[in-house]
């Protein structure tokens, strides 16, 4: 008799371990590990083993083309010392500070307008995002250009207005100097905010804001009260984001500046990057590209609470 | 959309703010294409109008295109790119979809460790990393780039994909298990295809940022035929001190144009791919 | 037919053997006449003049080849990247034989780099002799690691068409001569343009050797003593100053290294330190105000008149596999007919440093590069006096001497920024 079973008749153990193993594999726990192991180790590889050698970089004496000698924290010891070291700081500081939250205002204000219905939408939407697109150390270039007072076009309008003889010395100035990379870094950052936050704004679901309108309330109170509180855990992340890569900005400032003029615009980024590779300290220099991890640590935490309590 | 009174209204609201941000972003641009089209000659006159160019010539671009590699910068770049992106977004989405959809013990710790990977900023790593690719022999090649990139890219796109994924209901999902489907099959062909959108938006961003990285491009790559437009940009059209800027200014505009026409295209997909992505997360 | 006098049928057949061999070897290759390393590589910078690289490239490579059978190959790197590209060979043991070096390399990377002083003292003997500046960047410890190649001066570009407005027909002698030429130029619109900012050039070129001229030193010959807070550092500081707001304009404390350029060719200024970029530059794309361009020896202080020293030099790595077959490339290219060959093909814009090629024909070709050539016995290394260190990258890496100036002529008070500039000395100085 021909038996119509569902049970495997033949090599009844082959089957049987294919199977447990395609149990094994389909716990949570064993498909999760198995998935993840990969980027895990490519990430231990290539960013947690750069990490611990540059930790203990930072504790060596090292010369370049010298074996290094142990010195425990005396890079930063040195580092806390070093008056310029304070003014990087500082710098750094200012620069992330302010242009974060010039592209936050700025970058909520532009998604706020791009979100409305107009012709051409997707292709301005793309315009708008150039700034973010093209390479920065050429779009730093053509600021260099824009920003000498000779060739400025706005010092060549405030001396044709008569309001100035020459313009304001836009790199020349320590403060102006600054002002101009907390700009550039503006120009280049607020497309990302806006398109972000543009994202954020087209999941708030039209009924609430109708609601609230047949409610008898005006705009600025919808904004107020609907938008921004559905927004904030948008704003936040875009926000951690832009802090880490302003923080570490380098580009910016070693194509337009150098750190220049007396150190006014030097960041941490570029400080670590001459003392390493000109001064040919490579301990030094891991001392001072380690102290900014500190407070981006403390951002994650912060962060991560907040994820946390809102989950 | 509540309508109100007419143009005037619009214009406050949509086309003044909308015009000072286009100004205000692309005035540069315009810059740039001016500069690429001057003759040095004009360049250089700080008597005339600047914005204006007398005497256009296209010497700058054509230039740049016969004497210098910046083709073969932008092929390098375009390489290196699209590796990265594709590394970043294979390796990302092995690294979201447990995170985002399955419960195991280690879940929190392993999405703490990711988030903390991107704190490491480059200006740290680049020392430590010049000597572990020296020493896999692998300076002044693309491979450099392709295995270092990621570093930067797969946090972003891990991130942006768990948001993703966690809006796939999960009906889905235990359908497809009670026909039997594996949690891998389950995957890849109910839960990915859904999130094309998400893929689109994380590769635009991997891309983005891939071919503007400069730091690790100028430390692993001094060889002319194996840089990067941004680096090699720098390093070939500034000698000494002399800025060669028609060909720097119509390298930026070439390098740039083109990326931005394909966004256009994708900006739909990239807008909605962070829309679920992001603001779930 | 017949072969030149004395020719016999012998003759003939060894200069048809030889033809036979010549063809042979064009199509197969040079015969291998010893065995081991055959191939060497050279790192150099990117040139300004692209007839100098080309020359090597084109020249001197094959023609060695030719000569011994070793293929050189010349790998260039970008301008500001040889320093990150020097550091990863050293580090790594591999990627090159020789390089180039730049100002005291040859101290920084010594442990990585052979002993050349057979070939340096024969080269020097056979070629006039070194110039002592010379000796600065390549002796370490009393051997040399490099052969010195060239300068490329940092001197005073002046339009003299301006300066003989103001009753101006030479360039000035002196610092405050100097001073006073610009003052009366700013007046009619024409200032001056020193560079101040975080550059690698065109600020060391002229800020050094106003310290020096003015009897400023940072640290004493001892290697040890920090000396920068003087009497003479304070002339050279307030000097400085008074030189900046009476002749310049705000925007030069925040220039790197191309905008005198910029400003020269735009004609924005009337006088700038640089190298012979400017003119070179100017004569290509703006004759007209080539022609009006001079180059001179920077001015003297009371203390005498200094240029900084900006060393090209070339050595060899230790792990290199062959070192004889390095040093005989080495001793090669720096033979007379080699070497002046190639300083020709660079417009003189790297000025030798043998004496033998002081009345080489290649400075008539512009007389107005010829203060580039009387200005290397007066230059010398940021630091001098005291001798090469590590602690010295560190400063010009920090900018400590420029800050200095810089900060002072932004407004800060002498005895403040001398104060800080010590005291970073003190800092850097403590570790070595």
């Amino acid at each position: 008799m021909a038996t119509i079973t569902s049970e495997p008749v033949a090599s009844p153990r082959p089957l049987a371990l294919r199977d447990a193993v395609a149990r094994w594999l389909d716990r949570e726990a064993v498909f999760s590990w198995l998935m993840m192991a990969l980027p895990l180790l490519f990430l231990f590889a290539l960013v947690g083993y750069p990490f611990v050698y540059g930790i203990w970089l930072s504790l060596e004496n090292r010369p370049v083309a010298q074996a290094g000698t142990f010195v425990g924290l005396g890079n930063f010891i040195e580092d806390a010392r070093d008056p310029v070291f304070w003014q990087v700081a500082r710098n750094t500081f200012v620069y992330t500070g302010v242009a974060t939250v010039l592209k936050m205002v700025g970058g909520l204000a532009l998604a706020l307008v791009i979100n409305q219905n107009f012709r051409m939408k997707n292709f301005v939407r793309a315009a708008l995002l150039l700034p973010f697109i093209v390479p920065t150390v050429l779009s730093t270039v053509a600021w260099m250009w824009m920003l000498d007072p000779a060739f400025s076009v706005v010092n060549w309008m405030l001396v044709h207005m008569g309001i100035a003889t020459r313009g304001p010395s836009w790199l020349g100035n320590p403060a102006l100097a600054m002002a101009s990379i907390i700009m550039i870094n503006t120009w280049r950052g607020l497309p990302f905010y806006g398109i972000t936050l543009l994202a954020g704004l087209q999941t708030i679901p039209q009924d609430l804001h109708e609601a609230a309108a047949i409610d008898g309330a005006g705009s600025w109170t919808r904004f107020w009260h609907i938008t921004l509180p559905l927004l904030k855990p948008v704003i936040l992340i875009v926000t951690v984001f832009s802090v880490i890569f302003t923080f570490a900005d380098f580009q910016l400032v070693y194509v337009l500046t150098h750190g220049g003029p007396a150190n006014a615009t030097q960041l941490f980024a570029t400080y670590a990057f001459d003392i390493a590779m000109s001064g040919g300290q490579l301990g030094r220099g891991a001392s001072v590209a380690l102290a900014m991890l500190p407070i981006l640590g403390l951002l994650i935490i912060g962060l991560t609470t907040y994820m946390r309590s809102h989950e | 959309m509540i309508e109100r009174r007419g143009w005037r209204w619009r214009a406050l609201r949509l086309w003044l703010p909308l015009g000072f941000f286009l100004v205000t972003g692309l005035a540069p641009f315009y810059w740039m294409a001016v500069t690429s089209l001057k003759p040095n000659a004009e360049l250089y006159n700080t008597h005339i109008m600047p914005l204006i160019v007398y005497h256009p010539t296209l010497k700058h671009y054509v230039d740049l295109l016969t004497e210098t590699s910046f083709l073969t910068w932008t092929w390098n770049t375009t390489v290196v790119a699209v590796a990265s992106t594709a590394i970043s977004l294979v390796l990302g989405i092995m690294l979201a979809y447990p995170l985002a959809r399955m419960r195991f013990a280690g879940a929190g710790l392993i999405a703490a460790t990711v988030a903390a990977t991107y704190l490491v900023p480059q200006p740290f790593l680049f020392i430590p990393l010049a000597d572990i690719i020296n020493s896999l022999g692998l300076s002044n090649t693309l491979t450099s780039l392709i295995l270092t990139y990621p570093t930067m890219l797969i946090p972003f796109c891990a991130w942006l994909l768990i948001g993703y994924f966690k809006t796939v209901p999960r009906e889905l999902e235990e359908a497809a298990r009670i026909d039997g489907a594996s949690r891998f099959q389950t995957m890849t062909r109910v839960v990915l295809p859904l999130c094309i959108p998400g893929f689109i938006s994380a590769g635009i961003f991997a891309f983005t940022l891939s071919q503007n990285e400069f730091l690790y491009a100028l430390i692993f790559l001094t060889k002319t035929d194996v840089r990067t437009v941004p680096v090699g940009a720098i390093a070939e059209l500034i000698r000494g001190d002399v800025f060669y800027w028609g060909q720097l200014m119509a390298a930026a505009l070439l390098g740039s144009l083109p990326v931005a026409l394909i966004y256009s295209f994708f900006v739909e997909h990239y807008v909605a791919g962070l829309t679920a992505g992001s603001v779930k997360a | 037919m017949v072969l030149s006098g004395g020719a016999s049928s012998t003759s003939r057949r060894q200069v048809l053997k030889a033809a036979a061999a010549a063809t042979a070897a064009s199509i197969i290759g040079a015969p291998r006449s010893r065995a081991a390393t055959k191939s060497l590589t050279l790192i150099h910078e990117s040139s300004f003049i692209k007839t100098f690289d080309a020359y090597f490239q084109n020249t001197l490579a094959p023609a060695y080849e030719k000569l011994t059978g070793v293929k050189v190959s010349y790998e260039l790197a970008s301008v500001g990247s040889l320093q990150t590209r020097v550091t990863t060979i050293a580090e790594t043991g591999s990627g090159a034989d020789l390089t180039l070096n730049f100002f005291n390399w040859p101290f920084l990377y010594d442990e990585k780099y052979l002993d050349v002083s057979d070939i340096a003292e024969s080269v020097g003997t056979q070629q006039g002799g070194w110039y002592e500046p010379a000796k600065e960047a390549c002796v370490v410890n009393g051997k040399w690691k490099a052969i010195p190649f060239g300068n490329v001066g940092q001197l005073m570009n002046w339009r003299m068409d301006w300066f003989n407005e103001v009753g101006f027909d030479k360039f000035p002698d002196t610092w405050d001569e100097l001073l006073e030429a610009g003052t009366k130029l700013k007046a009619k619109g024409h200032p001056f343009g020193f560079e101040l900012g975080h550059g690698f050039g065109d600020n060391h070129g002229w800020l050094y050797p106003l310290l020096w001229s003015y009897g400023g030193h940072e640290v004493e010959p001892d290697g040890k003593t920090i000396v920068l807070d003087s009497d003479e550092t304070a002339r050279a500081v307030d000097f400085a100053r008074k030189f900046f707001q009476q002749t310049m304009l705000e925007d030069v404390l925040g220039w790197t290294d191309v905008n005198n350029n910029k400003a020269w060719l735009s004609e924005q200024i009337s006088c700038t330190n640089n190298a012979e970029s400017i003119l070179w530059v100017a004569k290509r794309d703006f004759p007209d105000i080539a022609k009006v361009t001079g180059q001179a020896q920077n001015p003297q202080g009371p203390k005498g008149r200094f240029h900084t020293l900006n060393s090209w030099s070339h050595s060899i790595f230790t792990h290199t596999p062959d070192h004889e077959a390095a040093k005989a490339f080495l001793r090669w290219l720096c033979d007379k007919q080699q070497l002046g060959a190639w300083y020709a093909a660079a417009d003189t814009y790297y000025q030798p440093f043998l004496h033998g090629y002081d009345q080489a024909p290649m400075w008539n070709v512009e007389p107005r590069n010829l203060p580039f050539r009387d200005a290397l016995a007066t230059a010398h290394l940021p630091g001098w006096p005291a001798p090469v260190s590590r602690a010295q990258s560190e400063v010009i890496a920090k900018y400590v001497v420029i800050d200095m100036f810089a900060k002072a002529c932004a407004g800060a008070p002498t005895k403040e920024v001398i104060a800080n500039a010590v005291a970073q000395l003190k800092q850097i100085y403590s570790q070595t």
